[in-house]
């Protein structure tokens, strides 16, 4: 599913150039929910942005679905990320004066899905994450985890090839967290690909795979036995 | 355009932010407004001259002598001219294809009386032609023909005025008012689009009144139009001509400048229109101005806009919005700003103008008033100046990097 090789970035800083990725190789099947781990500044958050073709690379090959990804301009970039990926945030990023499904129906509205659709299919989302009936509340009326689960939820809607989560336990307490990742793990159990960013090991250990990075190379990726997380719900 | 989407975006951002939207609006609103409203003081002002002078045929000529400044031909200075009926028939002679009517003028006072009414009116007398000339519009009755002047007839054409001062409720046509002790016999009634004044006058055959004053064959002055189809450098080489001419044949200095007076309407109108031209010049170019600020005004709104919605602007990125829709959505708010707020200032513009516009009637300034072509102008100016307004920071946010917008934390 995806597939990098030799990946570098570096970070202009004025006249230094920080080198942030130092030759990542590094392959996803389809079906793994992988935990990228790592203190802050190890690059995990900028391994993600390329991944999410929201930052482009130095060096390097990536590979998404059988597709190369270079030179891309921002039309093509983003409609590759509207075809290919959800994102999960750690701040929801929601759009704060949109009801909880005219969020979800945001990344079909850019897939040019019609309106009726649109509504019909983020409603069988936010059921999924278990929002049904929040579907006309603002983001502002919200819980945090209620939040996070509409951001899911339209991460979903785009039938994306990858899952995207950016540190997304990241601004919740931990029962909350626990909800959200039974929710990634049911995401997963359907066969979705879900990559987690996260700095938190008992988040990590509900992955089925930990990748550790340190000052921009990986220094382990082993397999690991998930923790269900609701146990803990 | 039509999107259902982007309009739920645009009205969200204005209801938000109404005081803001209102603002920039306000400016543009009132830059289009005073636009408006210098584009028609400007044609009031077009509309006052033109009809300060549109009482009178645009292509006519006055001739008037005067006194000369000059010893010229062993004559002295200060003498005064006198032009006679045989100056007329010798413009007539001279240049048979350069005028097309011509009359002979007298001006003379009298003080009139009907029955028990009276009044001091002043009389001009005239050849048939003089009613072209001065576009004397006849309400009732007719002008003074040829067979008047042939027969000296003491007739009189009387204007609109000097009817309801004598005459009160009366017909005055073939009655027979007295000018001078002389009974005239009313012919006919006039009006003149120019002012009042022109109605408190009488016109009567020249024949007559050099008859009355002493068999003099003298005249005050000529009246004459030339060719229509003449421009404006050919009237005013037709007049030089006329000029020279008489000089000559009243032995005038060519140089002096008082001895003859030879007034071509075509000079005063163009000078008129060509200032008329440069004030509408300047109307536009203020308005433009004054449009400038509001549109930079829009301008700074929106660049505040997409700094204040930068965030949203990266979720969108990430959720696969193109630059393009980005751009349309920032586009079609300024667009929708300007032109409403536009609209809104022309409406009320041409609203004003039409209550007011046409009771105003002042010799200087006359309905002031804005044609539709104007308002169409305005209007696309309005929606590209929206688009100009709104372009830059438009672009700006197409350019925000997903990974930059959604850093913005705020």
């Amino acid at each position: 599913m995806i597939k990098i090789e030799n990946l570098h970035k570096s970070y202009k800083m004025g006249s230094n150039s920080l080198h942030v990725l130092k030759g990542i190789n590094f392959s996803v099947e389809e079906g793994e929910l992988v935990a990228i781990m790592g203190s802050s500044g190890s690059g995990k958050s900028t391994l993600l942005n390329i991944l999410g073709m929201l930052d482009g690379l130095d060096e390097g090959s990536y590979i998404l679905d059988g597709v190369p990804i270079k030179d891309l301009n921002e039309t093509k970039a983003a409609n590759y990320r509207n075809k290919f990926l959800g994102f999960i945030f750690q701040s929801f990023n929601l759009i704060n004066y949109k009801n909880a499904m005219e969020n979800v129906a945001l990344p079909l509205y850019y897939q040019k899905v019609g309106r009726k659709e649109r509504q019909d299919k983020a409603l069988k989302y936010l059921e999924q994450v278990g929002l049904k009936d929040w579907a006309t509340h603002l983001p502002s009326e919200l819980s945090g985890g209620q939040k996070q689960r509409v951001a899911i939820a339209r991460a979903m809607a785009a039938e994306p090839k990858v899952l995207l989560a950016d540190e997304p336990t990241g601004a919740l307490d931990s029962t909350t967290s626990y909800e959200v990742m039974d929710l990634i793990q049911k995401i997963n159990d359907e066969g979705n690909t879900i990559l987690v960013v996260t700095h938190e090991p008992d988040i990590a250990d509900m992955c089925k795979r930990i990748v550790h990075l340190k000052d921009g190379v990986i220094v382990e990726d082993k397999k690991v036995k998930q923790v269900r997380a609701s146990q803990y719900v | 355009m039509f999107d259902r989407d982007i309009w739920q975006e645009i009205f969200y951002s204005i209801k938000n932010n109404k005081l803001r939207t209102f603002l920039t609006g306000f400016s543009v609103g009132w830059g289009i407004f005073i636009l408006v409203m210098l584009l028609a003081s400007v044609n009031g002002m077009t509309n006052g001259f033109y009809s300060q002078f549109n009482d009178d045929a645009t292509n006519s000529i006055f001739i008037r002598p005067g006194t000369t400044s000059k010893a010229y031909a062993g004559f002295e200075k200060d003498r005064r001219i006198q032009l006679r009926n045989d100056d007329v028939e010798y413009i007539k002679k001279s240049f048979p294809n350069d005028y097309e009517h011509i009359s002979a003028r007298m001006f003379k006072g009298t003080s009139a009386r009907y029955k028990a009414e009276t009044g001091s009116y002043s009389v001009q007398a005239v050849d048939p032609d003089h009613q072209i000339i001065e576009k004397t519009i006849v309400i009732k009755g007719r002008y003074i023909n040829t067979n008047d002047n042939i027969s000296a007839a003491k007739v009189a054409v009387i204007g609109r005025k000097v009817a309801e001062d004598l005459f009160k409720e009366e017909d005055p046509i073939g009655k027979f008012v007295e000018f001078n002790d002389l009974p005239f016999r009313v012919i006919g009634i006039f009006t003149d689009e120019g002012d009042d004044n022109a109605e408190r006058r009488i016109y009567a055959p020249v024949s007559t009144y050099q008859k009355i004053y002493g068999n003099t064959d003298e005249i005050d002055g000529i009246a004459l139009t030339y060719n229509s189809s003449y421009d404006l450098t050919k009237s005013l080489e037709f007049s030089g001509r006329l000029e020279t001419i008489l000089k000559r044949r009243h032995s005038i200095a060519p140089e002096d400048q008082s001895g003859i007076r030879i007034w071509n309407y075509a000079e005063a109108f163009s000078d008129i229109s060509s200032f008329t031209t440069v004030l509408r010049v300047i109307g536009i170019f203020v308005g433009i101005l004054i449009l400038i600020a509001g549109i930079v005004g829009i301008g700074n709104i929106m660049v505040f806009i997409i700094k204040e919605r930068t965030k949203e602007i990266g979720i969108r990125k990430a959720l696969g919005a193109v630059p393009g829709q980005i751009i349309k959505l920032v586009l079609l708010e300024s667009v929708f700003i300007t032109a409403l707020s536009g609209f809104i200032g022309l409406l009320i513009a041409t609203g004003i103008l039409a209550l007011v516009g046409p009771s105003i009637q002042s010799p200087a300034f006359t309905n002031p008033s804005v044609s539709p072509s104007i308002v169409i102008t305005a209007t696309v100016i309005l929606v590209f100046s929206g688009m100009l307004a709104g372009l830059i920071p438009a672009m700006k946010a197409a350019n925000i990097k997903p990974i930059v917008a959604l850093r913005d934390d705020k």
